[in-house]
């Protein structure tokens, strides 16, 4: 366990450019390049636990939402890999 | 608080007499909170959708006194369960009694002998499922308001299915209803005289009658509903190709594949890839060559699920699909029964992000007439965004219907940014509404498979679209709701009332 610095936690890791209106700051955590909320879009201070905590608890919900509907989810990639043998 | 002169004491004394004191609203938040549903709305007018008063009864029997009271006062009445509708059902078009159901949300029977259970029409189905669930049952109507549409909701509107293809929709799944007619009296509607039956000969048949309404005609209260085992395992491949035929040519295999577990399929056009590519996770970083997609869903027992699914993979390899793998399939699909939890914003033609509210415009078409409808359908959105720079396009779905891939759900998703709205603008908005009715319409098709079509533009065309049919609405509501209380001003329903009676007579 890491300790907890406000000033680490509101200064997110910078950002990598991965389409020309989408950028990545955590891994596989896509965000709207802010160049592009400049006008109407007011910004505002984030902490990063809190985008991490936001970012997990949408898979969450996501498997949450595939235990509802059934027991068990079939890999396409499995059924895939039987047709390609 | 201020209500219209016919909602002055003594009706709400009657009213409170009947409900209690707390279930009568008459708060400004209570009221506004019920103007609106997510279907287009002109905000900068949304004080002339507010109702005078809004009750909340707990029975039948309270909803059928509230509805006498209202109907020997002429006051209108306007029913409401989820609010999520896409069309104006639960919008108050002349003010009056908002008949909010949600505390009848209670599960009154679970049969499982017979594979039915019966409950208030206030109930949520993810809510019923999670105690379906310890039975084993599921009741499969899933909407893309899942988590927050209610079972009256989708009796007012037939609701559309996004597992349809399988288990059918909600006039398939909802066996049968106790109905409050706007003079107040209580049927019960189904196929014959039972609850439980799903076949009747027996008398008209009503209940396709009392469903999709959009609240003109009544009030459902309680239903039975048909349930199924909770499938054991789901399926839900995506795939990407670098042209749209190629994906309306797999799309249409995989849909008349015959699949007894097939459960839907989904085709995405280059204009939703194009929206996609801007701020979902999944399509962010996929190369430039995906340029449309489908998805394919099945549910069952495992080893048939896995049967079914074999075939479903190949019918895509042979046409090209390129795999997007198990993490964005699964995600995705998960997704899709949750679409109200979307964030909200779109473009401007600069580039700059804006909030917007999303607005869907349906309809259902054949198979083979999706391609040109897709066109003319982008045509009238880009002309409308380029005369308004609050329009947004946000590309098009299309979902299968039914098992046999004969029709299509398609929708055309537009964002607006409705804080800009004003006369002029919402005018172009309605006038371009009619116009994708029209090719709807023009192509063989329905203006609506989902939402309903009593919004203003495309409600215009619906004489034009039922024919006579349309004539037989006219007498129907004349005949069921003689002072035209229940929720009056939808679907041209006033024109039966005046002195020609409208042109069914």
């Amino acid at each position: 366990m890491s300790a907890y610095r406000h000033s680490e936690q509101s200064r997110p890791p910078e950002a990598r450019q991965i389409t020309e209106v989408a950028i990545e700051r955590f891994d596989d955590v896509f965000e709207v390049d802010p160049k592009l909320m400049s006008v109407h879009v007011v910004q505002q201070v984030f902490p990063n636990w809190d985008t991490l905590r936001i970012v997990a608890s949408r898979h969450d919900h996501l498997d949450w939402m595939h235990s509802h509907w059934a027991a068990k989810v079939i890999s396409a990639q499995a059924l895939l890999d039987e047709i390609d043998d | 608080m201020t209500v219209a002169p016919q909602l002055a004491e003594p009706v709400l004394d009657d009213l409170r007499q009947v409900l209690g004191d707390e279930h009568v609203l008459t708060g400004k938040a209570a009221r506004f909170n019920r103007a609106r549903v997510p279907a287009p709305f002109p905000v900068h007018r949304w004080a002339e959708r507010v109702p005078d008063l809004v009750v909340l009864p707990g029975s039948t029997e309270e909803v059928s006194e509230v509805v006498r009271i209202a109907n020997a006062h002429r006051i209108p009445i306007v029913p409401r369960d989820g609010g999520t509708g896409l069309t104006d059902g639960a919008v108050p078009l002349r003010r009056g009694i908002v008949v909010d159901v949600k505390r009848m949300n209670g599960i009154l029977e679970i049969d499982e002998v017979n594979r039915t259970c019966t409950v208030g029409a206030g109930i949520n189905m993810l809510k019923l499922n999670e105690v379906l669930a310890a039975y084993g049952l599921i009741y499969p109507d899933d909407p893309a308001s899942y988590p927050c549409s209610l079972v009256g909701g989708r009796i007012g509107t037939s609701g559309w299915s996004l597992i349809g293809s399988r288990y059918g929709h909600s006039r398939d799944l909802v066996l049968s209803f106790d109905f409050v007619l706007p003079t107040g009296k209580v049927i019960h509607v189904g196929d014959g005289a039972g609850r439980k039956l799903s076949k009747s000969s027996s008398g008209y048949q009503l209940k396709h009658l009392f469903m999709g309404h959009q609240g003109t005609l009544g009030i459902a209260t309680e239903a039975t509903l048909k349930l199924f085992p909770k499938p054991e395992a789901e399926l839900s491949p995506f795939f990407a190709f670098p042209d749209y035929d190629s994906a309306y040519r797999t799309v249409g295999e995989l849909a008349r594949a015959g699949v007894a577990t097939f459960a839907g399929a989904v085709l995405f056009d280059e204009w939703k890839v194009d929206y996609l590519r801007r701020d979902d996770e999944a399509y962010i970083p996929q190369p430039a060559d995906v340029r449309a997609l489908v998805c394919a869903v099945a549910y069952g027992y495992e080893d048939e699920v896995i049967a079914g699914g074999r075939r479903l993979m190949r019918i895509a390899k042979e046409n090209g699909a390129r795999y997007l793998g198990d993490e964005v399939s699964e995600g995705d699909w998960a997704a899709r029964h949750d679409r109200y939890a979307t964030p909200l914003h779109g473009r401007v033609r600069s580039g700059q992000v804006v909030p917007m509210s999303w607005h869907c415009e349906d309809a259902a078409i054949n198979y083979s007439e999706l391609p040109q409808v897709r066109l003319e359908w982008h045509e009238i959105v880009r002309r409308l965004r380029e005369r308004f720079d609050m329009f947004d396009d946000w590309g098009m779905f299309t979902y299968t219907s039914a098992n046999t891939g004969v029709d299509y759900l398609t929708e055309i998703d537009v964002g607006i940014w409705e804080q800009r709205l004003d006369d002029e603008s919402w005018a172009a908005w309605v006038r371009a509404k009619r116009d994708i009715a029209e090719v709807a319409l023009r192509y063989g098709g329905s203006i609506s498979a989902c939402h309903g079509s009593c919004r203003e533009g495309e409600v215009d065309l619906v004489p034009q679209e039922l024919g006579g049919g349309y004539d037989v609405m006219l007498d129907v509501k004349r005949a069921i709701d003689p002072n035209n209380i229940m929720n009056p001003g939808k679907y041209g329903l006033d024109r039966a009332y005046e002195p020609d009676g409208g042109s069914g007579s």
